[in-house]
C-alpha cells in the first residue's frame, strides 16, 4: 500500500506567531492519501483545514513533521524550488475563483502553462483540452465578469488542471456557489477523479460533498479526530484506507 | 521572457485612462527635461567643437560693446601665423516684427570663405557675395524660419542703428553644424552708417592650433598702451565668456529639469503603488500557482518601465519634432548655434523615463512580489 500513497502528512504541527501569541493551528496530524482519491477535509472554522491543505500544497511550511506528495519530500525546499514545485505538482482550486480579470478564460486556463517550456501551439492545445473537459469549450473568449459563478469555477478548475497535476487541492470550491452550481462542480472534481484518475483533497464546509469524495478527514481545534469513507467509497467505487492520527 | 508579454500588455489596459495619464505625466515632464537640458547641452557642444578651432577673436579689452579701429587689421594680417582675417560688425536688425529677431552681422567679404570653411559656402554663392554689395548669406534654419529663398530681397530694420538695410539673399550656409545667422558686407553697413572706420572685432585664422597662444600674445602685445588695448581670444574662449552670461539661466533650467523629474517620479511611484495594491490577490494566486516572486517583479517593473519609457520616447519626441518645426530656437543661443534635441539630451532623458519607472514601482512592486502567500489567501480566498 505505501507504494500507492500520493500524500503522506506525517506528525505534523503547524504553529504561528500572531503579533506576540503562538497559535497552534494543527498539532501532530499523520494521514495518507492514496493516489487517485478525492479526500475532503471537513471541520469548524478555524479548525485547521486550510493549514492542511496548505501544507499539502506547498504553499506553507511545517513547523514540525514532513510533508510528502508524490514521493517529494517539500519541507526542505527554497521558496524558488517550492514555487516551481507547485507549478508542475498542485492543481489549485479557490472559492472565489481567483480568476484575473483582464485575462479571458482561454488566457486565464494558459497562464500556469506560461512556467513550462510548451510552445505557444502547445499551450493553447493545452488549454482548449482543459476548458473543452470542464464544459466551456465555447468561452474561450470570455472574460471572468461574462461568466457565472459556476462558469468561473469550471474556469479555475480547468486552470488547475491544464498543467496535468500530480493532485488538485479546493479550497472550499462550492462555498461561492448555489446548490446547482456547487452539485456540478463536485460532480467535475468527481469525473476528474475516476475518469482520469486525479488525487483530489478538497477543504469544505459542506455536508453535501460527504456524498462526492472517497474520504473524509475530520479536524477540529487543529487535530485529526477521526476520518471516514465518503459517499463514493460507500458505492464501491473508490479503495481507500483511512487512518486517524 | 517574450511569452509573458501578453500579461504586461493584457495590465497595462487593465485601466486605460490611467495608463494613458501616466503616460501623459511622464511625456510631459520628459519633454520639459529634454526641452531645458537642450539649452545648456547644446551651448557644451558648441563649445566642445570650437575646441581645436584656428580661429581667434579679437576685440576691445573693455568689452564687446567697445569697438577697436578698422586700422587694426593691416597689423594683424602681418602678423606671423595668422592666414585670414574678417571684420566684423553686430547690425542687430530685426525683420518685420520686433519679435522677429535673428542675429545678423557685416563682415568683410574678402576672406569669409577663407575663414569659415566648415560653413559650406558654395563657391556661386561666395563669388555673388564679394560681387554684389547688398549680397547676404543666410543660415538654413532662418531661411526656414521666415520663409526665404535664394534671390528674395529682404529688408532688416536698424535696432541698434537708425536706419534699415535692404539685402539680396545670395545663398545659404551650411555644413555640419551650421550658423544660424544671417552675413552681408560691412562696406554696405559703413557707408550706411558714415562710419569713423571702426569695427566691433577681428576674426583672425591661424595657421596650425599649436600658434594659436603666441598669436594671441602677439595682437594683444601689439595694441597695448593704444587708446583702443585688445583683448584676443581662442574661439573656444570667446564663445565661452560669451555664454557665462547665460550661465545663471543654463543653472536654472537644468535645475527646473531636474525638480520636474524628481516631482513627477513622486506622481509615478504614487500612481504604480495603487496600481499594485489593488492587484495583490491575482498577484497573491499567480505565486501559490507557481509563478516565483522574482517573476513577478519582473513584470510588475516591466509594466511600469515600459510605461515610462513611452511617455519618454513621447516627450524626447515631441521635444525633437518642436524644436524642428518651429525653430523658436533661433535666439536662445544667439548667434552661436541653433537649438536642438542632443543625442545625449535624448539618451539622458530616455534614461531619467526608466528610472522613473524602475524607482516608483520597485518598493510596491518587491512587497507585493514578496509577501507572504499564506497570509496574502487569507485576505482574497
Amino acid at each position: 500500500m505505501a507504494e500507492n500513497r500520493m500524500i503522506e502528512v506525517d506528525r505534523v504541527s503547524r504553529v504561528y506567531l500572531r503579533d506576540q501569541f503562538e497559535v497552534h493551528a494543527l498539532h501532530e496530524v499523520s494521514l495518507q492519501i492514496p493516489a487517485g482519491t478525492f479526500a475532503a477535509i471537513m471541520g469548524p472554522s478555524g479548525s485547521g483545514k486550510t493549514t492542511l491543505l496548505n501544507l499539502i500544497a506547498g504553499i506553507d511550511q511545517p513547523s514540525n513533521g514532513r510533508v510528502a506528495v508524490g514521493g517529494d519530500e517539500i519541507g526542505g525546499l527554497t521558496e524558488n524550488e517550492l514555487a516551481e514545485w507547485r507549478s508542475r505538482h498542485i492543481g489549485l482550486v479557490f472559492q472565489f475563483y481567483n480568476l484575473i480579470p483582464v485575462l479571458t478564460a482561454f488566457e486565464n486556463v494558459e497562464l500556469p502553462l506560461l512556467l513550462t517550456h510548451l510552445s505557444k501551439a502547445e499551450r493553447r492545445e493545452h488549454a482548449e483540452i482543459a476548458l473543452r473537459l470542464v464544459g466551456l469549450a465555447d468561452r474561450l473568449d470570455h472574460y471572468p465578469r461574462q461568466l457565472s459563478g459556476g462558469q468561473e469555477q469550471r474556469v479555475a478548475i480547468a486552470r488547475a488542471i491544464v498543467t496535468d497535476p500530480t493532485i488538485i487541492v479546493a479550497d472550499e470550491p462550492t462555498g461561492d456557489l448555489d446548490a446547482r452550481s456547487a452539485e456540478e462542480i463536485l460532480n467535475l472534481l468527481v469525473e476528474l477523479s475516476r475518469r482520469f484518475h486525479k488525487t483530489i483533497v478538497m477543504v469544505t464546509h459542506d455536508h453535501r460533498a460527504e456524498r462526492y469524495v472517497d474520504l473524509i478527514y475530520r479536524l477540529d481545534k487543529g487535530v485529526l479526530i477521526g476520518s471516514e469513507p465518503g459517499g463514493l467509497a460507500a458505492d464501491g467505487k473508490a479503495a481507500v484506507e483511512p487512518r486517524a492520527s | 521572457m517574450m511569452k509573458y508579454a501578453f500579461l504586461v500588455a493584457k495590465n497595462l489596459m487593465r485601466s486605460k485612462r490611467r495608463t494613458l495619464l501616466t503616460i501623459s505625466s511622464i511625456a510631459v515632464s520628459i519633454f520639459v527635461f529634454a526641452a531645458l537640458s537642450s539649452v545648456p547641452a547644446v551651448a557644451r557642444q558648441i563649445l566642445g567643437d570650437t575646441a581645436s578651432s584656428l580661429r581667434i577673436a579679437c576685440h576691445n579689452k573693455a568689452g564687446l560693446a567697445y569697438p577697436i579701429p578698422e586700422a587694426y587689421r593691416s597689423k594683424i594680417v602681418a602678423t606671423p601665423h595668422v592666414v585670414a582675417v574678417v571684420a566684423e560688425s553686430w547690425f542687430g536688425g530685426i525683420y518685420h516684427d520686433v519679435n522677429d529677431q535673428f542675429p545678423n552681422l557685416a563682415v568683410d567679404p574678402e576672406q569669409v570663405q577663407a575663414m569659415w570653411p566648415d560653413w559650406g559656402i558654395s563657391d556661386e554663392a561666395y563669388s555673388q557675395f564679394t560681387k554684389i554689395r547688398t549680397a547676404a548669406l543666410v543660415g538654413p534654419e532662418t531661411m526656414k524660419r521666415f520663409r526665404l529663398h535664394v534671390g528674395q530681397q529682404v529688408t532688416l530694420r536698424g535696432t541698434y542703428y537708425p536706419f534699415n538695410v535692404t539685402l539680396n539673399i545670395v545663398g545659404v550656409m551650411g555644413g555640419k553644424s551650421p550658423p544660424n545667422f544671417l552675413l552681408f558686407r560691412r562696406d554696405y553697413l559703413s557707408e550706411a552708417a558714415h562710419d569713423q572706420g571702426t569695427v566691433d572685432n577681428m576674426w583672425v585664422r591661424v595657421d596650425q592650433s599649436s600658434s594659436v597662444p603666441e598669436v594671441i600674445a602677439s595682437l594683444d602685445e601689439q595694441f597695448a598702451n593704444s587708446p583702443a588695448e585688445t583683448q584676443s581670444e581662442s574661439e573656444g574662449a570667446f564663445l565661452g565668456n560669451f555664454m557665462n552670461n547665460y550661465k545663471i539661466f543654463f543653472q536654472i533650467a537644468q535645475g527646473l529639469g531636474l525638480i520636474v523629474i524628481f516631482t513627477i517620479g513622486l506622481v509615478a511611484a504614487n500612481t504604480a503603488a495603487m496600481s499594485i495594491r489593488e492587484r495583490r490577490a491575482e498577484i497573491v494566486v499567480m505565486r501559490a500557482i507557481g509563478f516565483t516572486s522574482r517573476t513577478i517583479l519582473a513584470l510588475l517593473l516591466a509594466e511600469s518601465m515600459l510605461i515610462a519609457l513611452l511617455g519618454g520616447i513621447i516627450g524626447c519626441g515631441t521635444a525633437y519634432a518642436l524644436f524642428k518645426i518651429f525653430s523658436f530656437n533661433a535666439n536662445v543661443l544667439g548667434p552661436f548655434g541653433t537649438l536642438a534635441l542632443p543625442t545625449s539630451v535624448a539618451i539622458e532623458a530616455l534614461g531619467a523615463a526608466a528610472t522613473i519607472g524602475f524607482l516608483s514601482a520597485f518598493v510596491p512592486a518587491r512587497s507585493a512580489a514578496q509577501r507572504n502567500i499564506v497570509e496574502g489567501l487569507r485576505a482574497v480566498v
